[in-house]
């Protein structure tokens, strides 16, 4: 059985944790040099505020709502990541770390009251450890249980908790010929259009269309889809992503890895895969979160070790992201367990400092916002999205930024750090406008001069 | 296994196993780093956070303003334990009390940080700062519960 866990309004809720002031209040996490709205809590959603507004139309509405804003904190919801991802991975055979705040773990064939309780502890745990809300959906397969972690966060009555099996007969068939297909993990809007067109509107619907026509008129992922939503799984670990959110590059291993050594060197191998994807995408990452799990087959000791560290200075440079992953694992690999997975994500994706200067120097400056509304946009839509879209770049000296990365790590590798940067900012840390953080919240737990307050 | 010390050779404490041959010690394939503070203040590193306290109201307890809380969320409190609970919105570190009327919070002021001690400055927007000792309201709950305070001498 499948479960995905994620985290109800993610950034909001790291905010929340350490400013518990801002419970019950509207809140909105803003995207990088503070833009748009990237996050949002369920009382500035019912106050209508959508994702990727940009912040000067909200701004001026603010005091009157009673609005909070906060700068993207990186760090912060980089280290709380780790922390929750690794309290799910206690409750799993397996976990497969999807996002920055989404986890799939295998759960082992049980009754549904068995399963179902499970997904509650998983939620109680997380709350009880981290202290941020997640809601967790139990089904036969990948797709449904993205779509049962739907349900049960569009159903409060459930307690974010809502494993398929259990819901009353006839009561799935209901919810599913009420919900549009494009509500279906997977499902995007172009697709939506054109099943629709065919007359499948409905998650009913796809669920009863013919795999064979939907593979001969779309794709086989597609028909993968349809074969998930009736109880099939088919859709294997997703093992890297690249898009506006988060950069990943996860493998199971042939062979499990058992030592601290061997351990390294797969962080440093996924590190620079993941690394190539961010310099090839054109931006630059914050915060390095590495992960790793034992199988449930092996006897040993079982582990799900997940850390997270920021950058000093957002980056592509594959020599600081590998040492980072590196150091991110190093003292908490366990001794005597087997690991069969392992993955490095990237997060707190920008395109500030370095490489903002010299957009602006070369004249080349791009709409922020469009990138920023791309990065808010649920489940990675975007993906492929600007750097891809502009093949004549590469090409192009003064504004090329594909491939710059590799070319200034592989020179930085050679003769030292600080041998070749981009203006002024390559030399030295940038300018103290290169990421505008008006609102960010401390780096409660990656400072040691920013801790939290307690008051005695 | 032959190992270059790129360290300048310093003289070996007297009655410690000199080494004068150059060869790496055979002790060093069994060096683990160190005592590391990590593994023996930390039991669930998922649930630990670090805090920084503002405030004397607490001094009886051994817990000083400017001291750095480390605080487990995984903890059952139990009476008497010192926790940080979330009061009015705001981290507010006490001893719990689990007795008759109720669970509630106590302030240990020690000695010379009674009432009209060094106020607590706000750094949120909250109520207006509470002297220390004044009666905390029962609404609160609790965020974790401190294990250890680290305070410089």
């Amino acid at each position: 059985m499948f479960a995905l866990v994620d985290v109800n309004n993610f950034y909001v809720s790291c905010e929340r944790v350490f400013d518990p002031w801002l419970e019950g209040r509207p809140v909105v996490v803003l995207s990088n040099n503070d833009g748009c709205v990237v996050a949002r809590s369920q009382e500035a959603k019912d106050l209508g505020i959508a994702t990727g507004t940009p912040w000067f139309q909200v701004a001026p509405h603010a005091a009157a709502w009673g609005l909070v804003a906060r700068s993207s904190n990186y760090e912060l919801y980089g280290d709380l990541s780790a922390r929750v991802m690794e309290v799910i991975g206690r409750f799993g055979a397996w976990q497969e770390v999807y996002s920055i705040d989404e986890s799939f773990l295998g759960l082992p064939e049980a009754g549904e009251d068995v399963l179902a309780s499970t997904a509650r502890e998983v939620r109680s745990a997380v709350a009880l450890h981290v202290g941020v809300p997640v809601c967790v959906g139990v089904a036969p397969t990948k797709t449904l249980a993205k779509f049962a972690n739907h349900v049960a966060k569009r159903n409060p009555g459930l307690g974010g908790v809502c494993s398929l099996g259990s819901l009353p007969p006839g009561e799935l068939e209901r919810i599913q010929s009420r919900l549009p297909a494009t509500d279906v993990w997977g499902v995007g809007r172009k697709s939506g259009e054109k099943l629709a067109a065919l007359g499948i509107g409905t998650i009913a619907a796809l669920r009863a269309a013919d795999p064979l026509m939907i593979r001969k008129r779309f794709s086989v992922v597609m028909q993968r889809t349809v074969l998930e939503l009736n109880g099939t799984p088919c859709i294997a670990p997703v093992d890297e992503r690249a898009d506006q959110q988060q950069v990943m590059f996860s493998r199971s291993f042939s062979t499990p890895v058992d030592t601290a050594a061997q351990m390294e060197e797969v962080m440093s191998v996924y590190a620079q895969k993941a690394a190539g994807r961010l310099a090839a995408k054109g931006l630059r990452a914050s915060v390095v979160t590495v992960s790793a799990g034992t199988s449930r087959f092996a006897h040993g000791t079982q582990s799900f070790p997940s850390a997270s560290v920021p950058l000093p200075v957002p980056t592509d440079d594959p020599i600081r992201i590998t040492r980072a992953a590196v150091a991110a694992m190093r003292g908490r690999f366990e001794p005597g367990a087997a690991y069969v997975r392992a993955g490095v994500m990237l997060s707190g994706l920008g395109r500030g400092g370095q490489a903002e200067q010299l957009d602006l120097f070369s004249g080349l400056a791009e709409g922020e916002d469009d990138a920023d509304a791309a990065a808010g946009a649920p489940g990675g839509g975007a993906a492929g999205g600007r750097a891809g879209a502009r093949p004549g770049r590469a090409a192009d000296p003064t504004g090329g930024v594909e491939g710059l990365g590799a070319l200034l790590g592989s020179v930085r590798a050679r003769f030292g750090e600080a041998a070749i940067g981009l203006g002024q900012g390559g030399l030295a840390e940038p300018a103290a406008w290169s990421m505008k953080r008006e609102f960010s919240s401390p780096k409660y737990t990656t400072e040691w001069s920013e801790l939290p307050r307690v008051r005695a | 296994m032959f190992g270059v010390d790129p360290a300048p050779r310093r003289p070996a404490p007297p009655g410690s196993a000199a080494e004068p041959t150059g060869f790496a010690s055979p002790a060093r394939d069994y060096f683990q780093g160190g005592i590391d503070l990590n593994r023996h203040l930390i039991s669930d590193r998922t649930s630990t956070f670090l805090m920084r306290v503002e405030g004397s109201s607490m001094s009886g307890a051994g817990i000083c303003d400017g001291d750095e809380l480390i605080v487990d969320r995984s903890l059952a409190p139990r009476d008497g334990s010192v926790v940080v609970a979330v009061v009015d919105g705001e981290l507010l570190v006490r001893r719990l009390r689990l007795g008759g009327g109720g669970p509630r919070l106590e302030a240990e002021p020690g000695p010379g940080s009674g009432p009209g001690s060094r106020p607590v400055s706000g750094h949120q927007p909250g109520p207006a700062a509470r002297r220390p000792g004044d009666p905390v309201p029962e609404d609160f709950t609790v965020w974790g519960v401190a294990t250890r305070c680290l305070h410089r001498l």
